[in-house]
């Protein structure tokens, strides 16, 4: 009897483990932020936070500054001087200064890895604006769930396959790896919507080089195997929606020369045309234009030194592990890049073909 | 009374359970590329050596491996189930501090590590107090709730592969097997196969089918290292502590409303780890039970006591480093001459059985 007493007793005091909390704070008492900005001034970060903080039947924005010389640093001045713990858990979109990106995102980025408070998922931006000048705007163009920013890069909601879309984790990567670089999107404060997109930033090793339009983002994102669907492309005689594309790429080196050739299958269904277009004709435009651009990146590519579509991926069974380590260097400023594009126009619409 | 079905539970669990944490790391710094090539030798040498050991107990039906050596007498007993009880004691608290220490870092960041090693240790107790036979049962059960869930993050790792990673393939870099971290790796491969030897009074089991579950489990060896390596490459992976759960950390579900998904592969891993904590405490009583009865029936107080004061005792991650690494040797030395040593034995009484029967 006294026995299970006893282990009566001692069961219910294990209710008191089940919280699993320790040194807890209450929902009520931690600020989350979504959206992180970061720059640099002389030898400090700045940084600041958009925490969207409930307010009677609504949410208002709050935005809020910090300084120090490690964002983590920065971080803490923030929570020092706030009244309620800044927990850093529900983070959805990390902004960097332009001229930081310029200067190298690798401490930062390292840093978000290895602290882990920091999701490895969270999205990242850099923006053309001054920081202050940027969140500053956005905050009043903001809906007051303050998730637009992120919503505006979330694949369900407002992206875009013009949109690079790279995560943290993508960007420590680009720092390490031999043959992956990445491609961060630009944006800047708009007037009437929240934001405004400025193509993409080329990041090699983490740190900013050079910058693609819209249209060679989109050939990034085609090219690495995310849906271009809902695109429309304009020419001369016609605009088409491109319904799906396919790539076939086949590699070789021969003599220290990497070769590649890509092969673009696009379908596309008819939207608008002008008079006197045949079929043929809106094929060979199609592919001229894309041809043009897509060496246009290649160009940019090879003057940056920088992989953003990660071809050097497909030379990794080609070339042994410590020539892959000048990949960017020595074989990429060499690449022979063949394009080809076949069009098959999938529908006319409702109307027929004028022939 | 046949009961194949927990032993092979367990064996699965019990792997399953630490090839996540440690064993990415150690596998990817133990070579630039071809990380097939130590993988598969440590597959290799495992399948051997559970097929050495199980052949030898074959030959003892109903025994487990303490009986078998304290009738080989005292030196045999000495020779090798020390070093297995000392390896035993090791590996439990090398892993009680590792893992809670991967705990802090991964979402118990506000709590001191005492707790967390207490409330594990406390666990592991209660398991093991409660005998064998008993930890054999839950291993169903825990196998039953978790499994699925492990299984389907587990394939959900693969969201970020990239397969153009694997290459290049071949090698010609055998430099691995001079580095500590390949040995290390064998953390994964001979953590867990000394249970097989003490199953055997209360749960006989066939050992082709032992055999065949170590088959099915060796593909999860391979995957543990290579998803890491496929989602960031060599350079990058290298520069990780646990490769495997940052490779958790970037898989994006849209649908699933947990943003992080590697908090329930972790606890339920540590469902998997506590179980077989408590099995190898268990052992440990056994071990200490039938030579040190100076402890009468304070055994198991007495050894979580020291397991708990040592494991307070390691203040930083490179003195779990060192420990790991004197482990290793220590296993090497369990993994070779254990397994080897009951089939010598065993066929020597096999040799002495045709001779009384002549």
């Amino acid at each position: 009897m006294l026995k299970k007493a006893a282990s009566l007793i001692l069961i219910s005091l294990f209710a008191g483990m089940l919280s699993g909390c320790w040194d807890n704070r209450d929902i009520n008492h931690r600020a989350l932020p979504v959206t992180m900005g970061v720059s640099m001034k002389g030898d400090n970060y700045n940084v600041l936070l958009l925490i969207p903080e409930p307010v009677e039947n609504t949410t208002r924005i709050r935005l809020v500054k910090g300084e120090g010389k490690t964002v983590t640093e920065a971080i803490d001045t923030i929570s020092r001087d706030m009244e309620s713990f800044v927990d850093m858990l529900h983070m959805k979109v990390v902004v960097f200064d332009k001229a930081l990106a310029e200067r190298g995102l690798m401490d930062s980025i390292s840093g978000f890895m290895r602290a882990r408070d920091i999701s490895p998922k969270v999205i990242v931006v850099i923006t053309d604006d001054e920081i202050n000048q940027f969140f500053k705007r956005s905050q009043k163009t903001m809906a007051p769930e303050g998730t637009t920013l992120y919503d505006c890069f979330e694949k369900d909601a407002g992206w875009n396959p013009e949109i690079a879309l790279t995560r943290v984790w993508e960007v420590y990567r680009s720092i390490h790896s031999y043959t992956r670089d990445v491609a961060i999107p630009i944006i800047q404060a708009g007037t009437k919507t929240m934001i405004e997109h400025n193509g993409s930033a080329i990041i090699k090793n983490g740190r900013m080089v050079g910058r693609i339009s819209s249209e060679e983002t989109l050939l990034m994102n085609a090219f690495s195997g995310e849906s271009s669907y809902g695109k429309v492309e304009v020419m001369n005689h016609a605009s088409v929606l491109i319904v799906s594309n396919t790539f076939r790429n086949s590699s070789k080196v021969v003599d220290r020369t990497p070769y590649m050739n890509s092969k673009i299958i696009l379908k596309v269904s008819l939207l608008e045309t002008r008079e006197n277009t045949n079929a043929d004709l809106i094929r060979e435009e199609l592919e001229k234009v894309l041809t043009l651009r897509c060496d246009a990146v290649i160009e940019k590519m090879k003057a940056n030194e920088a992989d953003v579509l990660g071809l050097g991926q497909f030379f990794r069974n080609k070339l042994p592990r410590n020539e892959l380590q000048h990949w960017r260097t020595e074989y990429l400023p060499r690449l022979k890049m063949n394009f080809e594009v076949r069009t098959i126009i999938q529908n006319e619409g409702n109307l027929k073909m004028p022939s | 009374m046949n009961k194949s079905m927990h032993v092979i539970t367990m064996y699965i669990l019990s792997h399953l359970g630490f090839m996540f944490f440690v064993y990415p790391d150690n596998v990817i710094s133990s070579t630039e590329e071809g990380h097939w090539v130590p993988i598969l030798v440590g597959c290799i040498v495992h399948l051997l050596v559970i097929w050495t050991y199980m052949k030898g107990l074959s030959y003892f039906p109903g025994k487990n491996i303490i009986e078998i050596y304290s009738k080989a007498g005292r030196i045999a007993s000495l020779l090798f189930l020390g070093p297995a009880a000392l390896y035993i004691v090791g590996m439990i608290i090398v892993m009680i501090r590792a893992f809670s220490e991967i705990m802090t870092i991964v979402f118990l960041s506000n709590t001191p590590l005492w707790a967390i090693m207490a409330v594990k240790i406390g666990i592991m107790i209660y398991i093991a107090s409660k005998g064998g036979e008993a930890i054999f049962r839950i291993g169903i059960l825990i196998a039953l709730l978790f499994l699925p869930v492990v299984m389907i993050m587990f394939f959900s790792s693969f969201q970020n592969v990239d397969w153009r990673y694997l290459f290049p393939l071949l090698t010609k870099d055998f430099s691995f097997l001079t580095r500590r971290s390949f040995y290390e790796s064998f953390f994964a491969f001979g953590g867990g196969f000394l249970f097989l030897g003490f199953a055997q009074p209360h749960f006989s089991y066939s050992s082709k089918r032992v055999l065949i579950s170590v088959l099915c489990v060796i593909p999860f060896f391979f995957l543990a290292a290579y998803v890491p390596l496929l989602t960031f490459g060599h350079a990058t992976a290298n520069t990780l502590h646990y490769p495997y759960i940052v490779t958790m950390d970037s898989v994006h579900v849209n649908w699933l409303m947990f943003d992080r998904l590697t908090m329930f592969f972790l606890l339920s891993l540590d469902a998997f780890l506590m179980l077989f904590l408590g099995l190898m405490l268990w052992m440990a009583i056994c071990i200490s039970k039938r030579y040190l009865p100076l402890f009468k029936s304070y055994h198991l107080g007495a050894i979580s006591i020291i397991i708990f004061c040592v494991c307070l005792m390691i203040p930083e991650w490179e003195v779990v480093e060192k420990l790991f690494w004197w482990i290793a040797v220590l296993r090497i030395y369990v993994f070779l001459t254990v397994p080897i040593s009951i089939l010598l034995l065993g066929l020597r009484s096999k040799g002495k059985g045709i001779r009384k029967s002549a």
